[in-house]
């Protein structure tokens, strides 16, 4: 029995080429028994995510079994969507489902969503009797690769982008963000992105301001938020636990005595400092005060760099770990 | 036969030390720390059962059985927190402090081979004794969690994300939370034993143990207050939670 597998994903397609090959989550082990009638495959498993779709046979020749099942495709497909599919026989189709359990061949590098996804098209096909030795082995083989790599390898670990760096700093300070006030100063597109990011880790309460303040107003509303005038945001210093600063202003918005004016009534609680402004908004100092996190836009590029550069390393020894593993 | 229950003690919390800082190191979570902890405080269990049956007391009539005493309360204290605030890491710092306390206690002198038997037991003074090597467990805690505290708050104020210990440690707001819940557990249990001390009975002799011990528990209560009246940042009541504490250590021989 040889291995073939077909696919294509968010490299190879579009999304509305995929959306043409896509298969309902219940109907992966109809589907995959639907194959398994094609004359020389044996066993199959149809996979199919946001990102892809995928089918793994076993059959008697590679080269007939993928060119029936080039031939299954095309008949429900236009030539033009054929065109995206890619083929992958043998070690090279194995090598690609343990990458792909693993999170190497995922649009984000280690998630570990694929793993339950993969697990689940297999479950269906072993239920529908689509699957015997060859594939029942493979994909157990996969299941086990795939932890063993989450345990012996941080690859799902770190952020790689300036908005999910300050997310994931938010999470280190207060852990859970519930109940946490975040205050956007300076209605800016990296702002708005970082002030959702806050919002959708759990931060409840969002104040924007801007000199102009209809853009406030325009941000508070669209992130369901309060906007206040910007000559009396200072107010609501007391209550922030994230502040995110993006103005255009030459001078220090927010300053290291405005802070110390307001520890006591915060009762010393921490205070997270968001600078993505050139030149900065926040004085350097506001970051020696014991209490407060003060993170520029260097910083911030310099840890979303530092994170690619280690999950680069951790793609590395994965690399090598599957390697080990395909060896016979 | 104690001595090989302290040696095995000692040996068990020394492989979680090792053990536990070795996978920080690497970035990755161990549930061995714990299993390493809960044996050594087995270990303990046995030993203190032995000391107390030799001297048909509480076993805190010497150094060495203080720092067994101790390590047993900070262990116990450790798995019952650990689970309880999710502070796996927890048993990683604590580790080491309680293999320390146990080496303390295996250096020749601290531990009487042959301790004499007590005929008359006073229950005010092995309260005292018990309630104040528990608070001991808990401050000594609280001092631990506030060393985790610090070494976060370095690495967040430093920009140092990629270390393992960065992304093993808990939040600093449930650190902060954790030393704060630490030293009221601890502050709470060492005012029953000051009382227990007061109704004990005393020889005139005592008197330093007494001073120094309201003493220790009046620095404590000031620290409290402090924050309970005005609030501290939380890096200085991380400081101050691991100064009391080794001063505590440090005034030991004294108690």
């Amino acid at each position: 029995m040889e291995l073939v597998c077909l696919g294509l994903n968010h490299e190879t397609a579009p999304v509305e080429v995929r959306e043409h090959f896509a298969v309902a989550a219940d109907a992966l082990g109809e589907k995959a028994r639907e194959i398994i009638e094609l004359s020389t495959i044996a066993e199959s498993v149809v996979l199919s995510t946001c990102n892809r779709m995928e089918i793994y046979v076993a059959a008697e020749h590679a080269d007939y079994g993928a060119k029936i099942l080039n031939e299954h495709l095309a008949s429900s497909h236009s030539e033009v969507a054929m065109e995206h599919l890619y083929q992958k026989t043998g070690d090279e189709a194995k090598l690609h489902l343990f990458r792909l359990v693993c999170g190497l061949d995922s649009m984000v590098l280690g998630e570990t969503e694929i793993f339950g996804q993969v697990k689940q098209a297999y479950q269906q096909a072993l239920a529908s009797g689509a699957t015997k030795g060859v594939l029942n082995k493979l994909f157990q083989k996969s299941f086990s690769v795939g932890k063993r790599i989450r345990t012996h390898t941080s690859i799902q670990k770190g952020q790689t982008s300036v908005g999910s760096v300050a997310v994931d700093l938010a999470a280190k300070i207060f852990g859970n963000l519930k109940g946490s006030h975040v205050m956007v100063i300076g209605a800016g597109e990296m702002s708005r992105q970082v002030a959702r990011s806050m919002l959708s880790r759990g931060a409840t309460d969002l104040t924007v301001t801007n000199r102009t303040n209809q853009r406030a107003v325009e941000l508070a509303e669209e992130l369901g938020g309060e906007a206040v005038p910007f000559d009396c945001w200072e107010g609501t210093l007391a209550t922030a636990d994230v502040i995110v600063s993006s103005t255009g202003a030459s001078e220090p918005v927010l300053t290291a005595s405005q802070i110390e004016a307001v520890r006591r009534k915060r009762k010393y609680r921490p205070l997270f400092l968001i600078d993505i402004a050139v030149p900065r908004d926040i004085e350097a100092a506001v970051g020696e005060i014991d209490e407060v996190y003060l993170y520029d836009i260097d910083k911030l590029q310099q840890l979303a760099s530092e994170a690619r550069e280690s999950r680069a390393q951790q793609v590395r020894i994965c690399e090598e770990m599957i390697q080990e593993e395909i060896k016979p | 036969m104690d001595i090989w229950m302290l040696i095995i003690a000692t040996i068990l919390a020394a492989a979680a030390a090792v053990q536990g800082a070795s996978y920080v190191h690497r970035g990755v979570r161990s549930r061995w720390t714990m299993v390493w902890m809960l044996l050594s405080f087995m270990a303990q269990l046995v030993l203190l059962g032995m000391r107390g049956e030799m001297r048909g007391a509480c076993p805190l009539g010497d150094t060495g059985e203080a720092m067994i005493f101790s390590a047993w309360s900070l262990t116990l204290l450790y798995l019952m927190v650990g689970s309880v605030f999710r502070l796996s890491l927890l048993g990683v710092f604590t580790a080491p402090l309680v293999a320390f306390l146990l080496a303390v206690a295996l250096i020749p002198g601290m531990l009487d081979p042959n301790p004499p038997h007590v005929d008359h037991i006073d229950p005010w003074g092995e309260s005292h004794a018990a309630f104040s090597v528990l608070a001991y467990g808990a401050l000594g805690l609280a001092a631990v969690a506030g060393m985790m505290f610090l070494a976060l708050n370095r690495r967040l104020k430093d920009a140092d994300m990629q270390n393992g210990l960065f992304k093993n440690l808990p939040p600093v707001r449930e650190l902060n939370r954790v030393v704060m819940r630490l030293l009221v557990l601890g502050f709470s249990i060492l005012t029953l034993g000051i009382i227990c001390g007061l109704m004990m009975e005393r020889a005139e002799t005592l008197s330093t143990h007494l001073i120094v011990a309201v003493f220790q528990w009046l620095a404590y209560a000031v620290l409290l207050f402090i924050e309970w009246r005005r609030g501290m940042p939380p890096r200085k009541l991380s400081l101050a939670a691991v100064i009391l504490f080794i001063l505590s250590l440090l005034i030991f021989p004294l108690l």
